[in-house]
């Protein structure tokens, strides 16, 4: 397994798809923080206007929450997706497979390397929130003051467990279709428009009896995880109706899911 | 007592699931030390046979033993390398990157990646990026990837396939390298002359059936004279009277004879001291294309 996991680390650590989707989540956040500055310093415009307090450090965890679902999830899977099914079109599965380790380390070792790449994607978004916030606290002349770590660790975590489950995703998809394109059509079109369509149908049918299927979605255990780590700070009070320990009981239950699928379908199945 | 079959197969047979039977029942059997070419037309079933014997499909039935192991057996992969179909590797990383990542894959060190790209003759593109190589540059490397375990047991799938013809001659004669000693090579080719040049023995496989196995040599025929000469009736007397009723025959105006072609000059005098006029007089060769066509009954040059 650590051979797997050596493997893994080399082929990926460079892997274009990774550096620029590392890229792209920062530049995002630093997108996000450029907006809500910008509308904090001239209020009057069509959106509701943002307090400045929202955007300084100790805050800043409830900011980069926003990036875990359904941009940072939709770019997890983007990722699994990759890296699952370029193995199929780039025929290096049989490569890999003809090694020495067996089909299951070979898929740990890559669940590891992934997981990881994920971690470290959590950790930018976080370093990329708390210097922005800090800049925008110094040019406005505030005290810096951090969140408790606790709180850093958890959003971090939560963070994490998103991007880990929709990128399990990915690669059960790839496993699935056996190449990334149609993994990342499906995955996609799952993640920020399908269900979303059939949680809003399940809701409101019959006068939402139903509604307790739709707190199963995986999207909306990350949507409630997320939003339960708003501050009153941000003016929002309701409680979301999942509540974060049952979104991440839930959310662990599809990570497991996913990586078993995975593993079924490359233990079982024949590489042509 | 040390093993000298390094592949043993049992009735092994692979059908798909739109039921296509791909593989029939084969039995092979690859000795130590041997070069054993797998020749068979495109379709035939020597993808999928190499496939199961590596692991990377399971048999319907049928049973195979692959360097002591099952196929598939991480013990027994430790001791194969291969080459099944196009070479798979990751475009964005360098020739000499890839081959460390297959490395680590098969747990051994890094210390024979430069080895094997000398052997290959790839040392001055290594840096390069797979993706920007050319055919030829790719099945070097995926011969070279082959090679990294030093392997008791090289299985490689219709190698020279993209080669330019300096390519293949090249590709042919550091297999042929490769096979000497102690190591087994198992080559499938279409390519007849491949295997004649390389292989000690074949194994014709053709519609999924394993057609015949055999050496070379066996598969070439025995050897033989033909003779035309005039008039016809006394030169078949008198070679008769030569080598015997067994040894001679007849066929479309000539006349065959089972012998070693080296007493070619010998037959020839004593026909022209005998006042028969030799019209053609040569060894009688059955090619390997011959043979192939013969046995999976396809036509020569359909």
């Amino acid at each position: 397994m650590i051979a797997s996991i050596k493997a893994e680390w080399r082929k990926n650590r460079f892997r274009p798809a990774f550096l620029v989707s590392t890229g792209l989540i920062a530049g995002i956040v630093v997108l996000f923080y450029s907006a809500e500055w910008y509308q904090a310093a001239h209020p009057g415009g069509p959106r509701e206007a943002v307090s400045i307090l929202t955007l300084f450090p100790d805050q800043f965890v409830n900011n980069v929450m926003g990036a875990g679902f359904p941009l940072g999830a939709a770019m997890a899977l983007v990722l699994g997706a990759l890296i699952a099914g370029s193995e199929y079109s780039w025929g290096t599965l049989k490569t890999v497979f003809t090694q020495r380790p067996g089909r299951l380390s070979t898929l740990f070792g890559r669940v590891v390397v992934f997981q990881a790449w994920m971690g470290i994607m959590t950790l930018i978004i976080f370093a990329v929130g708390a210097g922005y916030s800090v800049v925008i606290a110094s040019v406005q002349g505030h005290s810096i003051s951090w969140p408790a770590a606790v709180d850093v660790a958890k959003g971090m975590g939560a963070i994490w467990l998103i991007l880990a489950v929709n990128g399990s995703l990915g690669i059960a998809l790839g496993a699935l279709f056996r190449q990334s394109a149609a993994a990342l059509g499906v995955g996609l079109i799952y993640v920020t428009v399908l269900q979303i369509i059939v949680v809003r149908f399940i809701t409101s049918f019959n006068g939402g009896t139903y509604k307790w299927i739709a707190d199963w979605f995986d999207g909306q255990n990350a949507s409630a995880l997320l939003q339960s780590f708003t501050s009153p700070a941000f003016g929002r009070s309701t409680p979301p109706a999942i509540g974060a320990e049952q979104a991440v009981l839930v959310l662990v239950a599809y990570l497991a899911f996913f990586l078993i699928a995975s593993a079924a379908l490359l233990r079982q199945r024949d590489v042509t | 007592m040390e093993n000298t079959t390094v592949i043993e197969t049992n009735g092994l047979t692979k059908r798909y699931g739109n039921g296509v039977l791909a593989v029939d029942s084969v039995e092979m059997s690859v000795r130590r030390g041997e070069v054993y070419g797998f020749l068979g037309p495109n379709g035939a079933g020597k993808t999928t046979t190499l496939r199961m014997l590596v692991g990377l499909i399971r048999p319907t039935s049928g049973m195979a033993t692959v360097a002591g192991h099952a196929p598939g057996d991480p013990a027994g992969l430790a001791k194969i390398g291969s080459l099944v179909e196009a070479p798979g590797f990751y475009p964005y990383l360098s020739g000499r990157e890839n081959l460390k990542v297959v490395a680590d894959f098969a747990g051994i060190g890094h210390k024979r990646v430069p080895e094997v790209l000398d052997i290959v003759e790839l040392t001055s593109r290594a840096g390069r990026k797979f993706g920007t190589y050319s055919t030829g540059m790719k099945q070097r490397l995926g011969v070279a990837a082959a090679l990294l375990k030093d392997p008791e047991l090289l299985i490689l799938d219709e190698p020279t396939n993209g080669l330019d013809p300096q390519g293949m001659a090249e590709m042919r004669k550091l297999i042929k390298d490769i096979g000497q000693g102690n190591r087994t090579v198992l080559l499938s080719s279409h390519l007849l002359a491949e295997v004649e040049q390389i292989c000690d023995r074949v194994g014709v496989i053709s519609g999924g059936k394993l057609v015949t196995q055999s050496t070379v040599q066996e598969l070439l025929g025995e050897e033989g004279v033909l003779v035309r000469a005039q008039p016809a009736d006394r030169a078949y007397e008198l070679l008769t009277g030569m080598f015997g009723p067994a040894a001679v025959s007849r066929q479309d105006g000539s006349i065959r004879l089972k012998t070693d072609p080296a007493g070619s000059v010998e037959i020839n005098s004593r026909l022209v001291a005998a006042g028969i006029g030799v019209s053609e007089l040569r060894p009688i060769e059955r090619s390997l294309e011959e043979a192939f066509f013969q046995l999976t009954g396809e036509k020569q040059g359909s």
